[in-house]
Protein backbone atom coordinates (compact mmCIF):
# COMPACT_ATOMS: atom_id res chain seq x y z
CA UNK A 1 0.00 0.00 0.00
CA UNK A 2 1.47 3.57 -0.85
CA UNK A 3 2.15 6.17 1.61
CA UNK A 4 -0.61 8.06 -0.10
CA UNK A 5 -3.61 5.05 0.51
CA UNK A 6 -2.48 4.96 4.21
CA UNK A 7 -3.10 8.51 4.47
CA UNK A 8 -6.38 9.03 3.06
CA UNK A 9 -7.57 5.96 4.55
CA UNK A 10 -7.12 7.10 8.06
CA UNK A 11 -9.63 9.97 6.93
CA UNK A 12 -13.53 9.74 7.21
CA UNK A 13 -14.39 9.82 3.90
CA UNK A 14 -16.87 11.31 2.22
CA UNK A 15 -19.69 9.96 0.22
CA UNK A 16 -20.92 11.56 -2.89
CA UNK A 17 -24.43 12.44 -2.54
CA UNK A 18 -26.73 11.64 -5.78
CA UNK A 19 -29.68 13.75 -5.14
CA UNK A 20 -32.95 12.22 -6.62
CA UNK A 21 -34.65 15.21 -8.45
CA UNK A 22 -38.28 15.78 -7.34
CA UNK A 23 -41.04 18.36 -7.86
CA UNK A 24 -43.47 19.36 -5.37
CA UNK A 25 -44.26 22.82 -3.96
CA UNK A 26 -41.22 24.30 -2.25
CA UNK A 27 -39.09 22.93 -5.75
CA UNK A 28 -41.26 25.27 -7.92
CA UNK A 29 -40.22 28.10 -4.97
CA UNK A 30 -36.71 27.57 -5.39
CA UNK A 31 -36.53 26.94 -9.26
CA UNK A 32 -38.47 30.48 -9.65
CA UNK A 33 -35.83 32.04 -7.04
CA UNK A 34 -33.27 30.49 -8.58
CA UNK A 35 -34.21 32.09 -12.16
CA UNK A 36 -35.32 35.52 -10.50
CA UNK A 37 -31.35 35.29 -8.74
CA UNK A 38 -29.42 34.00 -11.67
CA UNK A 39 -31.28 36.07 -14.36
CA UNK A 40 -30.91 39.47 -12.33
CA UNK A 41 -27.12 38.20 -12.08
CA UNK A 42 -26.49 37.77 -15.92
CA UNK A 43 -29.07 40.41 -16.95
CA UNK A 44 -28.24 43.39 -14.71
CA UNK A 45 -24.89 43.73 -15.70
CA UNK A 46 -25.65 44.08 -19.63
CA UNK A 47 -28.78 47.00 -19.08
CA UNK A 48 -27.39 50.06 -19.33
CA UNK A 49 -28.96 54.18 -19.18
CA UNK A 50 -28.16 56.76 -21.37
CA UNK A 51 -24.91 55.14 -21.86
CA UNK A 52 -24.08 54.24 -18.35
CA UNK A 53 -24.39 50.57 -16.97
CA UNK A 54 -27.06 50.44 -14.28
CA UNK A 55 -25.10 48.96 -11.80
CA UNK A 56 -21.21 49.09 -11.89
CA UNK A 57 -18.88 49.17 -8.97
CA UNK A 58 -16.21 50.86 -10.70
CA UNK A 59 -13.24 50.10 -8.75
CA UNK A 60 -10.26 52.27 -11.31
CA UNK A 61 -12.12 55.20 -11.09
CA UNK A 62 -13.55 54.63 -7.29
CA UNK A 63 -17.61 55.44 -8.42
CA UNK A 64 -20.15 52.80 -7.62
CA UNK A 65 -23.36 53.26 -9.74
CA UNK A 66 -26.40 51.35 -8.45
CA UNK A 67 -29.62 52.05 -10.23
CA UNK A 68 -28.84 55.72 -11.44
CA UNK A 69 -26.81 57.11 -8.24
CA UNK A 70 -23.59 57.35 -7.79
CA UNK A 71 -21.48 56.43 -4.81
CA UNK A 72 -18.17 58.23 -3.51
CA UNK A 73 -15.57 56.73 -1.28
CA UNK A 74 -17.14 59.42 0.94
CA UNK A 75 -20.06 57.94 1.02
CA UNK A 76 -18.67 54.51 2.65
CA UNK A 77 -20.63 54.92 5.67
CA UNK A 78 -23.80 54.04 3.00
CA UNK A 79 -21.92 50.79 2.61
CA UNK A 80 -21.61 50.36 6.38
CA UNK A 81 -25.26 51.34 6.73
CA UNK A 82 -26.25 48.27 3.89
CA UNK A 83 -24.11 45.81 5.13
CA UNK A 84 -26.07 46.16 8.81
CA UNK A 85 -29.10 45.92 6.96
CA UNK A 86 -28.30 42.89 5.14
CA UNK A 87 -27.29 41.53 8.73
CA UNK A 88 -30.61 42.57 10.02
CA UNK A 89 -32.66 40.93 7.40
CA UNK A 90 -30.49 37.69 8.24
CA UNK A 91 -31.51 38.03 11.85
CA UNK A 92 -34.94 38.23 10.61
CA UNK A 93 -35.89 35.53 8.10
CA UNK A 94 -33.97 33.12 10.38
CA UNK A 95 -35.97 33.97 12.93
CA UNK A 96 -39.26 33.64 11.21
CA UNK A 97 -38.56 30.77 9.34
CA UNK A 98 -35.20 29.53 9.78
CA UNK A 99 -32.85 29.07 6.75
CA UNK A 100 -34.76 30.70 3.92
CA UNK A 101 -31.25 32.06 3.00
CA UNK A 102 -29.88 29.22 2.48
CA UNK A 103 -32.30 27.27 0.91
CA UNK A 104 -33.55 29.83 -1.98
CA UNK A 105 -31.07 32.72 -1.82
CA UNK A 106 -27.49 31.94 -1.16
CA UNK A 107 -24.95 31.64 -3.79
CA UNK A 108 -23.98 28.19 -3.44
CA UNK A 109 -27.60 26.60 -3.31
CA UNK A 110 -28.40 28.39 -6.67
CA UNK A 111 -25.55 27.59 -8.37
CA UNK A 112 -25.37 24.28 -7.41
CA UNK A 113 -28.96 23.83 -8.59
CA UNK A 114 -27.88 24.78 -12.04
CA UNK A 115 -24.91 22.27 -11.89
CA UNK A 116 -26.86 19.45 -10.25
CA UNK A 117 -29.33 20.37 -13.18
CA UNK A 118 -26.54 20.17 -15.90
CA UNK A 119 -25.10 17.12 -15.43
CA UNK A 120 -28.92 15.83 -15.06
CA UNK A 121 -28.96 17.18 -18.67
CA UNK A 122 -25.64 15.70 -19.45
CA UNK A 123 -25.57 12.24 -16.86
CA UNK A 124 -28.96 11.31 -16.75
CA UNK A 125 -31.07 11.08 -13.35
CA UNK A 126 -29.97 9.67 -9.81
CA UNK A 127 -30.01 5.93 -11.09
CA UNK A 128 -27.96 6.81 -14.10
CA UNK A 129 -25.40 8.69 -12.40
CA UNK A 130 -25.19 6.00 -9.86
CA UNK A 131 -24.50 3.42 -12.64
CA UNK A 132 -22.52 5.25 -14.90
CA UNK A 133 -19.81 6.51 -11.91
CA UNK A 134 -19.67 2.71 -11.03
CA UNK A 135 -18.97 1.66 -14.89
CA UNK A 136 -15.96 1.17 -15.81
CA UNK A 137 -14.79 3.63 -18.77
CA UNK A 138 -16.11 3.45 -22.06
CA UNK A 139 -16.93 5.73 -24.96
CA UNK A 140 -20.51 6.35 -23.72
CA UNK A 141 -19.15 7.48 -20.37
CA UNK A 142 -16.40 9.33 -21.53
CA UNK A 143 -18.87 10.96 -23.58
CA UNK A 144 -21.60 11.95 -21.00
CA UNK A 145 -18.51 13.18 -18.69
CA UNK A 146 -16.78 15.41 -21.45
CA UNK A 147 -20.59 16.86 -22.07
CA UNK A 148 -20.84 17.60 -18.39
CA UNK A 149 -17.34 19.56 -17.80
CA UNK A 150 -17.93 21.20 -21.31
CA UNK A 151 -21.14 22.80 -19.35
CA UNK A 152 -19.70 22.96 -15.77
CA UNK A 153 -16.51 24.96 -17.63
CA UNK A 154 -18.33 27.08 -20.12
CA UNK A 155 -20.91 28.24 -17.43
CA UNK A 156 -18.20 28.87 -15.12
CA UNK A 157 -15.74 31.05 -17.16
CA UNK A 158 -19.29 32.92 -18.32
CA UNK A 159 -20.12 33.74 -14.32
CA UNK A 160 -16.74 34.75 -13.84
CA UNK A 161 -17.13 36.98 -16.42
CA UNK A 162 -20.05 38.28 -15.46
CA UNK A 163 -18.38 39.07 -12.13
CA UNK A 164 -15.96 40.87 -13.51
CA UNK A 165 -18.83 42.94 -15.76
CA UNK A 166 -19.75 44.48 -12.53
CA UNK A 167 -16.46 46.17 -11.99
CA UNK A 168 -14.73 46.61 -15.81
CA UNK A 169 -17.46 48.07 -17.89
CA UNK A 170 -18.88 44.53 -19.14
CA UNK A 171 -19.58 45.34 -22.81
CA UNK A 172 -16.48 46.75 -23.23
CA UNK A 173 -14.57 43.20 -21.29
CA UNK A 174 -16.75 41.64 -23.65
CA UNK A 175 -15.04 43.10 -26.78
CA UNK A 176 -11.64 42.80 -24.87
CA UNK A 177 -12.28 39.00 -24.36
CA UNK A 178 -13.12 38.65 -28.29
CA UNK A 179 -10.49 40.32 -29.49
CA UNK A 180 -7.74 38.42 -26.62
CA UNK A 181 -6.78 41.91 -25.08
CA UNK A 182 -7.80 41.84 -21.26
CA UNK A 183 -5.93 43.33 -18.58
CA UNK A 184 -3.77 40.99 -16.49
CA UNK A 185 -6.01 41.64 -13.96
CA UNK A 186 -9.20 40.98 -15.41
CA UNK A 187 -8.06 37.58 -16.73
CA UNK A 188 -6.59 36.65 -13.54
CA UNK A 189 -10.35 37.21 -11.59
CA UNK A 190 -12.48 36.16 -14.57
CA UNK A 191 -10.57 33.06 -14.32
CA UNK A 192 -10.31 33.15 -10.20
CA UNK A 193 -14.36 33.76 -9.97
CA UNK A 194 -14.61 30.83 -12.81
CA UNK A 195 -12.92 28.32 -11.03
CA UNK A 196 -14.11 29.23 -7.43
CA UNK A 197 -17.61 28.75 -8.98
CA UNK A 198 -16.68 24.88 -11.08
CA UNK A 199 -15.20 24.07 -7.55
CA UNK A 200 -17.93 25.06 -5.42
CA UNK A 201 -20.76 24.56 -7.14
CA UNK A 202 -19.82 21.42 -9.15
CA UNK A 203 -17.52 19.52 -6.57
CA UNK A 204 -17.85 20.74 -2.91
CA UNK A 205 -21.69 21.14 -2.66
CA UNK A 206 -23.10 20.52 0.52
CA UNK A 207 -19.65 20.21 1.90
CA UNK A 208 -19.46 24.18 1.88
CA UNK A 209 -22.83 24.04 3.61
CA UNK A 210 -21.63 21.35 6.03
CA UNK A 211 -17.56 22.05 6.80
CA UNK A 212 -17.69 25.99 5.74
CA UNK A 213 -20.16 28.03 6.08
CA UNK A 214 -20.50 29.87 10.04
CA UNK A 215 -24.05 30.92 9.04
CA UNK A 216 -24.63 27.27 9.47
CA UNK A 217 -23.11 26.75 13.02
CA UNK A 218 -24.61 30.45 14.31
CA UNK A 219 -28.08 30.29 12.79
CA UNK A 220 -28.73 27.93 15.73
CA UNK A 221 -28.40 31.10 17.75
CA UNK A 222 -31.37 33.09 16.22
CA UNK A 223 -34.01 30.45 16.63
CA UNK A 224 -36.65 30.03 19.04
CA UNK A 225 -38.72 27.13 19.64
CA UNK A 226 -41.51 29.26 17.20
CA UNK A 227 -39.09 29.52 14.41
CA UNK A 228 -40.33 27.67 11.41
CA UNK A 229 -38.66 24.41 10.80
CA UNK A 230 -38.61 21.79 8.84
CA UNK A 231 -39.45 19.05 10.58
CA UNK A 232 -40.39 15.30 10.65
CA UNK A 233 -43.31 14.87 12.84
CA UNK A 234 -42.02 11.40 15.21
CA UNK A 235 -45.46 11.27 17.06
CA UNK A 236 -47.22 10.36 13.62
CA UNK A 237 -44.81 8.84 11.55
CA UNK A 238 -43.11 6.22 14.26
CA UNK A 239 -42.89 3.49 13.83
CA UNK A 240 -41.95 3.49 10.85
CA UNK A 241 -42.19 0.69 8.26
CA UNK A 242 -43.07 -1.26 5.19
CA UNK A 243 -46.86 -1.48 4.69
CA UNK A 244 -49.60 -2.71 1.93
CA UNK A 245 -51.50 0.61 0.87
CA UNK A 246 -54.94 -0.94 2.44
CA UNK A 247 -52.97 -2.58 5.53
CA UNK A 248 -54.59 -1.66 8.75
CA UNK A 249 -52.35 0.40 10.72
CA UNK A 250 -53.73 -0.26 14.08
CA UNK A 251 -53.13 -4.15 13.55
CA UNK A 252 -49.45 -3.46 12.85
CA UNK A 253 -49.02 -1.31 15.00
CA UNK A 254 -47.37 1.39 12.64
CA UNK A 255 -47.38 5.47 12.11
CA UNK A 256 -47.79 6.81 9.04
CA UNK A 257 -44.21 6.79 7.63
CA UNK A 258 -43.58 3.52 5.33
CA UNK A 259 -39.99 3.93 5.29
CA UNK A 260 -39.41 4.57 1.75
CA UNK A 261 -36.22 6.33 2.40
CA UNK A 262 -37.45 9.17 -0.37
CA UNK A 263 -36.90 12.20 2.24
CA UNK A 264 -33.06 10.84 2.30
CA UNK A 265 -32.71 10.11 -1.29
CA UNK A 266 -33.67 14.05 -2.25
CA UNK A 267 -31.64 15.29 0.20
CA UNK A 268 -29.15 17.51 -1.30
CA UNK A 269 -26.65 17.29 2.17
CA UNK A 270 -27.72 13.63 2.72
CA UNK A 271 -29.02 13.77 5.67
CA UNK A 272 -32.11 11.95 7.10
CA UNK A 273 -34.63 14.74 8.42
CA UNK A 274 -36.05 11.81 10.54
CA UNK A 275 -33.40 12.00 12.88
CA UNK A 276 -34.29 15.53 13.68
CA UNK A 277 -32.94 19.42 13.15
CA UNK A 278 -29.68 19.38 12.29
CA UNK A 279 -27.43 22.09 11.21
CA UNK A 280 -26.56 20.30 7.78
CA UNK A 281 -30.57 20.77 7.08
CA UNK A 282 -29.80 24.07 4.44
CA UNK A 283 -33.97 24.03 4.31
CA UNK A 284 -34.71 23.77 0.97
CA UNK A 285 -37.80 21.60 1.56
CA UNK A 286 -37.10 18.66 -1.32
CA UNK A 287 -37.95 16.19 1.57
CA UNK A 288 -41.48 17.96 2.25
CA UNK A 289 -42.09 17.87 -1.42
CA UNK A 290 -40.64 14.00 -1.41
CA UNK A 291 -42.83 12.84 1.83
CA UNK A 292 -46.02 14.72 0.70
CA UNK A 293 -45.74 12.99 -2.83
CA UNK A 294 -45.46 9.34 -1.06
CA UNK A 295 -48.44 10.28 1.21
CA UNK A 296 -50.57 11.13 -1.52
CA UNK A 297 -49.84 7.67 -3.35
CA UNK A 298 -50.77 5.94 0.18
CA UNK A 299 -54.08 8.16 0.63
CA UNK A 300 -52.47 9.83 3.85
CA UNK A 301 -52.75 13.24 4.69
CA UNK A 302 -50.26 15.36 3.82
CA UNK A 303 -47.79 16.82 5.95
CA UNK A 304 -45.77 13.87 7.78
CA UNK A 305 -42.54 16.34 7.18
CA UNK A 306 -43.36 20.10 6.74
CA UNK A 307 -42.39 23.38 8.19
CA UNK A 308 -43.79 24.29 11.40
CA UNK A 309 -42.29 24.85 14.95
CA UNK A 310 -40.65 23.28 18.14
CA UNK A 311 -44.02 24.62 20.43
CA UNK A 312 -46.20 23.10 17.50
CA UNK A 313 -44.84 19.48 17.46
CA UNK A 314 -44.86 19.49 20.93
CA UNK A 315 -48.23 20.72 20.56
CA UNK A 316 -47.84 23.80 22.89
CA UNK A 317 -49.22 27.36 21.47
CA UNK A 318 -47.39 28.59 19.17
CA UNK A 319 -47.00 32.21 18.11
CA UNK A 320 -44.69 32.98 14.41
CA UNK A 321 -45.65 36.71 15.34
CA UNK A 322 -43.88 37.30 18.45
CA UNK A 323 -42.01 40.38 19.77
CA UNK A 324 -38.50 39.10 18.33
CA UNK A 325 -40.02 39.21 14.53
CA UNK A 326 -41.46 42.90 15.70
CA UNK A 327 -38.03 44.31 16.79
CA UNK A 328 -36.28 42.54 14.21
CA UNK A 329 -38.87 44.02 11.94
CA UNK A 330 -38.86 47.96 13.52
CA UNK A 331 -35.36 47.94 13.35
CA UNK A 332 -34.90 46.90 9.68
CA UNK A 333 -37.67 49.66 8.75
CA UNK A 334 -35.94 52.05 10.84
CA UNK A 335 -32.71 51.72 9.19
CA UNK A 336 -34.23 51.20 5.41
CA UNK A 337 -35.91 55.11 5.78
CA UNK A 338 -32.39 56.02 7.60
CA UNK A 339 -30.30 54.80 4.50
CA UNK A 340 -33.47 56.18 2.03
CA UNK A 341 -33.04 59.84 3.37
CA UNK A 342 -29.79 59.37 3.98
CA UNK A 343 -28.93 58.45 0.29
CA UNK A 344 -31.33 60.86 -0.98
CA UNK A 345 -30.21 63.96 1.07
CA UNK A 346 -26.46 63.53 -0.42
CA UNK A 347 -24.60 66.98 -0.88
CA UNK A 348 -24.09 67.67 -4.33
CA UNK A 349 -21.05 69.34 -3.50
CA UNK A 350 -17.74 68.10 -1.66
CA UNK A 351 -15.21 70.46 -0.79
CA UNK A 352 -12.09 70.38 0.74
CA UNK A 353 -9.43 73.84 0.95
CA UNK A 354 -6.16 73.54 1.55
CA UNK A 355 -4.04 76.24 2.35
CA UNK A 356 -0.90 77.11 0.69
CA UNK A 357 2.02 75.39 2.68
CA UNK A 358 4.79 77.36 1.37
CA UNK A 359 4.07 80.99 2.61
CA UNK A 360 1.51 81.59 5.31
CA UNK A 361 0.90 85.04 3.40
CA UNK A 362 2.55 87.42 1.25
CA UNK A 363 2.57 91.01 0.66
CA UNK A 364 2.22 92.52 -2.56
CA UNK A 365 1.01 95.86 -4.02
CA UNK A 366 -0.12 97.09 -0.43
CA UNK A 367 -2.37 93.98 -0.36
CA UNK A 368 -1.88 90.81 2.44
CA UNK A 369 -2.35 87.40 -0.24
CA UNK A 370 -3.36 83.81 1.06
CA UNK A 371 -3.31 81.25 -1.42
CA UNK A 372 -5.49 77.93 -1.61
CA UNK A 373 -6.35 75.21 -3.35
CA UNK A 374 -10.13 73.99 -3.55
CA UNK A 375 -10.89 70.44 -4.61
CA UNK A 376 -14.30 70.33 -5.65
CA UNK A 377 -16.15 67.23 -5.97
CA UNK A 378 -19.01 67.34 -8.16
CA UNK A 379 -21.37 64.44 -7.32
CA UNK A 380 -23.89 65.40 -9.62
CA UNK A 381 -24.06 63.47 -12.57
CA UNK A 382 -23.95 66.54 -14.88
CA UNK A 383 -21.05 69.57 -15.64
CA UNK A 384 -22.02 72.23 -12.74
CA UNK A 385 -20.51 76.00 -13.00
CA UNK A 386 -19.46 77.67 -9.50
CA UNK A 387 -18.61 80.54 -7.94
CA UNK A 388 -16.27 80.89 -4.52
CA UNK A 389 -16.87 84.06 -2.73
CA UNK A 390 -15.88 84.82 0.76
CA UNK A 391 -18.68 84.97 3.31
CA UNK A 392 -16.69 87.94 5.88
CA UNK A 393 -16.84 91.47 4.32
CA UNK A 394 -13.71 92.90 2.49
CA UNK A 395 -11.81 90.28 1.10
CA UNK A 396 -10.90 90.39 -2.20
CA UNK A 397 -11.23 86.97 -4.22
CA UNK A 398 -9.17 86.28 -7.27
CA UNK A 399 -9.13 82.81 -9.11
CA UNK A 400 -10.30 81.52 -12.51
CA UNK A 401 -12.68 83.25 -14.26
CA UNK A 402 -14.70 80.01 -14.97
CA UNK A 403 -15.01 77.09 -13.00
CA UNK A 404 -16.69 74.57 -14.62
CA UNK A 405 -16.44 70.90 -12.89
CA UNK A 406 -17.97 67.69 -15.20
CA UNK A 407 -20.41 65.28 -13.75
CA UNK A 408 -18.68 62.90 -11.13
CA UNK A 409 -15.29 64.87 -11.56
CA UNK A 410 -12.63 66.47 -9.06
CA UNK A 411 -11.48 69.77 -10.09
CA UNK A 412 -8.19 71.20 -8.25
CA UNK A 413 -8.86 75.13 -8.23
CA UNK A 414 -6.40 77.85 -6.82
CA UNK A 415 -7.99 80.55 -5.02
CA UNK A 416 -5.89 83.65 -4.12
CA UNK A 417 -8.22 86.25 -1.40
CA UNK A 418 -6.21 89.60 -0.10
CA UNK A 419 -6.91 92.14 1.75
CA UNK A 420 -5.61 95.95 2.38
CA UNK A 421 -2.46 95.46 4.46
CA UNK A 422 -3.42 98.47 6.80
CA UNK A 423 -6.83 96.71 7.25
CA UNK A 424 -5.25 93.22 8.97
CA UNK A 425 -3.27 92.16 11.26
CA UNK A 426 -2.63 88.67 13.10
CA UNK A 427 -5.31 85.26 12.01
CA UNK A 428 -8.79 85.74 11.41
CA UNK A 429 -11.56 82.82 10.71
CA UNK A 430 -13.12 82.95 7.29
CA UNK A 431 -15.48 80.76 5.18
CA UNK A 432 -15.61 79.71 1.88
CA UNK A 433 -18.62 79.69 -0.12
CA UNK A 434 -19.17 77.76 -3.30
CA UNK A 435 -22.28 78.13 -4.91
CA UNK A 436 -23.76 77.33 -8.30
CA UNK A 437 -23.45 79.62 -11.00
CA UNK A 438 -26.88 79.81 -11.94
CA UNK A 439 -28.14 79.44 -8.22
CA UNK A 440 -30.57 81.99 -7.40
CA UNK A 441 -29.87 84.72 -4.93
CA UNK A 442 -30.32 84.10 -0.87
CA UNK A 443 -30.59 80.57 -2.14
CA UNK A 444 -29.14 78.08 0.24
CA UNK A 445 -25.43 78.08 -0.95
CA UNK A 446 -24.12 74.78 -1.50
CA UNK A 447 -21.20 74.24 0.07
CA UNK A 448 -19.61 76.76 3.26
CA UNK A 449 -15.99 75.17 4.24
CA UNK A 450 -14.20 77.30 7.19
CA UNK A 451 -10.26 78.29 6.75
CA UNK A 452 -8.36 80.70 8.30
CA UNK A 453 -6.36 84.04 6.84
CA UNK A 454 -3.08 85.60 8.01
CA UNK A 455 -1.26 88.24 7.62
CA UNK A 456 1.79 90.32 9.33
CA UNK A 457 1.36 91.03 13.19
CA UNK B 1 -14.14 2.99 4.88
CA UNK B 2 -14.54 5.14 8.55
CA UNK B 3 -11.82 4.44 11.32
CA UNK B 4 -12.57 3.79 15.01
CA UNK B 5 -11.92 7.55 17.08
CA UNK B 6 -9.01 7.31 18.99
CA UNK B 7 -8.62 7.95 22.76
CA UNK B 8 -6.30 10.22 24.74
CA UNK B 9 -5.21 9.57 28.33
CA UNK B 10 -7.94 10.86 29.80
CA UNK B 11 -10.21 8.24 27.74
CA UNK B 12 -12.13 11.24 26.23
CA UNK B 13 -13.22 10.66 22.81
CA UNK B 14 -11.07 11.89 20.25
CA UNK B 15 -12.31 12.13 16.21
CA UNK B 16 -11.00 11.35 13.46
CA UNK B 17 -9.33 14.09 11.49
CA UNK B 18 -11.22 15.93 9.18
CA UNK B 19 -10.64 15.39 4.93
CA UNK B 20 -7.79 17.47 3.73
CA UNK B 21 -10.59 19.59 1.78
CA UNK B 22 -12.70 20.25 4.35
CA UNK B 23 -9.69 21.87 6.74
CA UNK B 24 -8.82 23.72 3.71
CA UNK B 25 -12.32 24.77 3.07
CA UNK B 26 -12.69 25.48 7.25
CA UNK B 27 -9.65 27.46 7.23
CA UNK B 28 -9.67 29.52 3.25
CA UNK B 29 -13.72 30.31 3.45
CA UNK B 30 -13.77 31.85 6.82
CA UNK B 31 -10.87 33.91 6.10
CA UNK B 32 -11.75 34.80 2.47
CA UNK B 33 -14.85 36.21 3.85
CA UNK B 34 -13.00 38.21 6.46
CA UNK B 35 -10.84 39.71 3.72
CA UNK B 36 -13.24 40.44 1.60
CA UNK B 37 -14.85 42.63 4.46
CA UNK B 38 -11.49 44.12 5.28
CA UNK B 39 -10.67 45.00 2.06
CA UNK B 40 -14.26 46.63 1.34
CA UNK B 41 -13.48 48.65 4.25
CA UNK B 42 -9.89 49.25 4.25
CA UNK B 43 -10.71 50.64 0.03
CA UNK B 44 -13.34 52.33 1.51
CA UNK B 45 -11.15 54.70 3.42
CA UNK B 46 -8.24 54.55 1.88
CA UNK B 47 -7.32 54.44 -1.98
CA UNK B 48 -4.69 51.96 -2.76
CA UNK B 49 -2.74 54.22 -5.27
CA UNK B 50 -2.00 56.68 -2.25
CA UNK B 51 -1.33 53.87 0.06
CA UNK B 52 1.20 52.68 -2.29
CA UNK B 53 2.63 56.09 -2.77
CA UNK B 54 3.13 56.13 1.24
CA UNK B 55 5.23 52.85 0.99
CA UNK B 56 9.18 53.45 1.65
CA UNK B 57 9.98 53.15 -1.46
CA UNK B 58 7.16 54.49 -3.36
CA UNK B 59 5.68 51.90 -4.97
CA UNK B 60 3.98 52.75 -8.44
CA UNK B 61 0.74 50.51 -9.13
CA UNK B 62 -2.77 50.71 -10.69
CA UNK B 63 -5.64 50.51 -8.73
CA UNK B 64 -6.50 47.18 -10.24
CA UNK B 65 -3.05 45.32 -9.15
CA UNK B 66 -3.54 47.82 -5.38
CA UNK B 67 -7.07 46.32 -5.27
CA UNK B 68 -5.56 42.61 -5.62
CA UNK B 69 -2.80 42.96 -3.73
CA UNK B 70 -4.45 44.60 -0.71
CA UNK B 71 -7.09 41.84 -0.97
CA UNK B 72 -4.43 38.88 -1.07
CA UNK B 73 -2.10 40.36 1.71
CA UNK B 74 -5.66 40.48 3.62
CA UNK B 75 -6.49 36.72 3.08
CA UNK B 76 -3.17 35.70 3.70
CA UNK B 77 -3.36 37.41 7.20
CA UNK B 78 -7.04 35.84 8.08
CA UNK B 79 -5.32 32.80 6.40
CA UNK B 80 -2.62 32.33 9.08
CA UNK B 81 -5.38 32.92 11.81
CA UNK B 82 -7.26 30.73 10.66
CA UNK B 83 -4.41 28.34 10.61
CA UNK B 84 -2.93 28.97 13.91
CA UNK B 85 -6.60 28.27 16.09
CA UNK B 86 -6.83 24.94 13.85
CA UNK B 87 -3.09 23.98 14.73
CA UNK B 88 -4.00 25.03 18.78
CA UNK B 89 -7.16 23.52 18.28
CA UNK B 90 -5.90 19.84 17.18
CA UNK B 91 -6.06 17.39 19.88
CA UNK B 92 -3.10 16.67 21.67
CA UNK B 93 -3.76 13.08 22.01
CA UNK B 94 -3.39 12.34 18.20
CA UNK B 95 0.35 13.17 18.43
CA UNK B 96 1.16 11.56 21.91
CA UNK B 97 1.20 7.53 22.19
CA UNK B 98 -0.99 6.56 24.73
CA UNK B 99 0.53 5.78 28.07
Amino acid sequence: MSKTAETTSLYQRQEKIYPREISGRFNRLRVIAAWILLGLFYVVAWIQIDGQQIVLFDLPARKFYVFGLTFWPQDFLFLAILLIIAAFCLFFFTALAGRLWCGYACPQTVWTEVFVALERFAEGNRMQRMKLDKAPMSGQKFRRKFTKQFLWVTFSLWTGFTFVGYFTPIRELAVAIAQFETGPWETFWVLFYGLATYGNAGYLREQVCKYMCPYARFQSAMFDADTLVISYDPERGEKRGKRARKANLEDLGLGDCIDCSWCVQVCPTGIDIRDGLQYDCIACGACIDACDQIMDKMNYPRGLIKYTTQHAIEKKPSRILRPRIFIYLGLLTVLCIGFALGVGGRDPLITDVIRDRNALYRVNNERVENTYTLSLINKTDDTQRYVISVQEPGYEVRTWPKIEVPGGAVQRVPVTISRAVDEVSGAYNIHFIIDSADAEANSEPLSVEPSRFFAPE
Amino acid sequence: MSIPSQHNNNDAIVPPPRPLVQRLGAILWPAFLLAGLGSMILFGLYDPVTLAELLDPPLVISRHAGYALGFFCLWAMTTASSYLTWVLLRPSARFKAPK
